[in-house]
């Protein structure tokens, strides 16, 4: 349904996507992570014509998104990040309105308009200005908008961005109900959103697409998932370099957690398949180390996403996680040269 | 073009909506009807007294009172559009650039000629029911006159004030493209029109065919042929190129300004 090959795009020498290729089946809803100003606004601009692209091409239920921008246009339904209303129109009047200018047929017009505000749980408050709604009704108007023409294709940027929590239940929910009849393109820097909702998740950071694959299959592939947290008391030096040699360990990390005075934190991370409790266990009491917290962790969607997100700056850590000669407080306050 | 025109009749609803719902319209609208009531009496008043005065010292060079009162008068309703108009086409982009829906109308199925020809077409209308009632106490003035007015020359001279609105209304709009301050779109749109007002001045000044071919972009200078009931087809030209070319700007510069936002 959306296909997306090598698209680039550059706003005078900063580059805000690039190479980025995805593709969406009919019916399923793709979830485009990442942390704010990666590229997600710009990916979803340009798949709606709103911009165009400066390489590469997006097509949209067959149609290239620039020369045929009027016929993708009809077949897209577009949420942007704040949105789009008139405030001195009635809810119905402004769907009406919306419905006319995507070329809904007049005849087909008001059963669509009922469609979108039941759908949006608005059918009790039709006449209401939009002026006087709430932040979550705006957005939920925001949503009918895009949903008024019964686009095939549904693309949302931030819906649940500033709703309450029972709210937010509502949309995704809602966002639920309209796959396998549309294709639905939602980003969201919030995590469990992604889990909950999606049936594939895009991670983009810095205007790259860093990975593709359904939520659990990212847990597990990228993060190999477990690990553990240990918290430690005494000298640690000679210890930290014979847990990371462990087998089956593949990264020591400082915590940044709050710990006691002579304490310290750290996170294991472990091969997959591998559990290394045990030796991990005798190890850091075999060297005399006070060991008052061991607990397992499982990779969640937020591992993955911290990881993809933040390689470079791990990479730059890594080499600064088993520190030698230096408190683990005092590596952490201090700036390390590879980040500098 | 069935769907074009159907798209431009949407989003002209949508717009004389907008100006029905706004209390900025409505004062517009009132101050417009108070400053024109004034000038209509006082107005009224010293060609009266005018007339009366004439007839009083013998001057027997025949003066055309009715005529000369239509005239004065479409020129001061002139002068206050030149400090209106600004505001009301202030908003037309500018507004909805701030409210985020143009990323609506430009997701839409819709060319920005259509958005930008339904737009002004929809505040000419509103500056045209804003001109209509004046109508009525000048249709009790001129009935009464003998011997009897040419209707013709009243409605061309409004024709004219219609005309020139829409030139003003076209550079505005285009004006409030460029911005998302609608403070700023009017003080422009304003900076502008002032400039188009007086430019025959600056032409007479430099002389020469430049100031020859300034002059003659001079809206006054037009407006004045129309409220004098001569139908020039130069100044209707004229009017009709300031149209076209506020709505071509504008459709341009909505463009650019999806290619270059950051």
């Amino acid at each position: 349904m959306i296909e997306v090959e090598h698209l680039s795009k550059s706003y005078g020498s900063t580059t805000a996507i690039e190479d980025v290729t995805f593709a969406v089946e009919p019916g399923e809803i793709l979830g485009f992570l990442g942390p704010n100003g990666a590229g997600k606004t710009t990916t979803m601009r340009i798949l709606t014509g709103y911009l165009p692209a400066s390489a590469g091409t997006a097509k949209v239920a067959g149609f290239e998104v620039h020369e045929n921008s009027m016929a993708v246009r009809q077949r897209i339904g577009y949420l942007p990040e704040s949105p789009p209303l008139y405030p001195e129109m009635t809810i119905e009047g402004f769907l009406h309105f919306v419905a006319r200018i995507k070329g809904v047929s007049a005849g087909d017009r008001a059963e669509r308009v009922q469609i979108a505000l039941e759908r949006c749980g608005l059918s009790d408050r039709p006449k209401t200005m939009i002026r006087k709604l709430s932040k979550g009704y705006r957005q939920r108007v925001g949503i009918a908008q895009a949903i008024v023409h019964d686009p095939p294709v549904i693309v949302l940027d931030e819906p649940t961005v500033g709703l309450d929590p029972r709210q937010i239940i509502e949309v995704r929910n809602l966002i639920k109900n309209l796959a396998g009849d549309h294709t639905v393109i939602l980003s969201t820097h919030i995590l469990p959103e992604v889990s909950m909702t999606c049936s594939r998740v895009a991670i983009i950071n810095k205007g790259k697409i860093v990975a593709t694959n359904s939520p659990d299959a990212l847990m597990t592939d990228l993060m190999g998932g477990d690990g553990y947290n240990i918290e430690l008391e005494g000298d640690v030096t000679d210890l930290l370099p014979l847990l990371s040699k462990l087998p089956g360990v593949k990264s020591l990390e400082a915590a940044t957690a709050a710990v006691p005075e002579g304490r310290s934190q750290w996170h294991v991370f472990t091969q997959p398949g591998v559990d290394i409790g045990r030796t991990l266990a005798a190890t850091i009491v075999g060297a005399g180390v006070g060991l008052y917290e061991m607990r397992r962790v499982r990779a969640s969607l937020e591992d993955v996403f911290l990881q993809l997100t933040t390689a470079e700056s791990t990479e730059a850590e890594s080499t600064d996680s088993v520190p030698l000669d230096a408190e683990p407080e005092a590596s952490d306050a201090e700036p390390t040269a590879g980040e500098t | 073009m069935r769907i074009i025109f159907s798209n431009i009749l949407a989003i002209y609803r949508r717009e004389l909506q907008g100006y029905f719902a706004s209390p900025l319209a409505y004062t517009i609208a009132g101050v417009f009807w108070l400053l024109a009531g004034f000038f209509f009496i006082n107005l009224l008043n010293a060609y009266n007294l005018g007339s009366l005065q004439a007839d009083t010292t013998g001057n027997t060079t025949p003066l055309d009172v009715p005529y000369l009162f239509l005239q004065a008068f479409l020129g001061v309703l002139s002068s206050v559009a030149l400090f209106l108009l600004p505001i009301l086409s202030m908003g037309l982009y500018a507004e909805e650039r701030k409210r985020g829906t143009l990323e609506l109308l430009a997701t839409s199925p819709v060319t920005n000629w259509a958005v930008a020809l339904a737009k002004l077409l929809a505040v000419v209308t509103f500056f045209a029911t804003m001109v209509l009632p004046l109508l009525v106490y000048e249709a009790i003035v001129f009935g009464a006159t003998t011997p009897p007015m040419n209707w013709n020359v009243i409605l061309l001279g409004h024709l004219g004030l219609l005309l020139l609105a829409a030139a003003v209304l076209s550079l505005g709009m285009f004006i409030s493209s460029l911005t998302d301050s609608t403070i700023l779109a009017a003080v422009f749109t304003f900076g502008l029109v002032l400039f188009l007002w007086i430019v025959e001045l600056v032409g007479q000044r430099l002389g020469g065919p430049i100031g020859n071919a300034l002059s003659h972009l001079s809206l006054l200078k037009h407006f004045n042929n129309l409220t004098q009931g001569i139908v020039d087809s130069s100044s209707l030209v004229l009017f009709a190129s300031y149209i076209v070319l506020g709505l071509f700007l504008t459709a341009q510069s909505v463009d650019a300004f999806r290619f270059q936002r950051s």
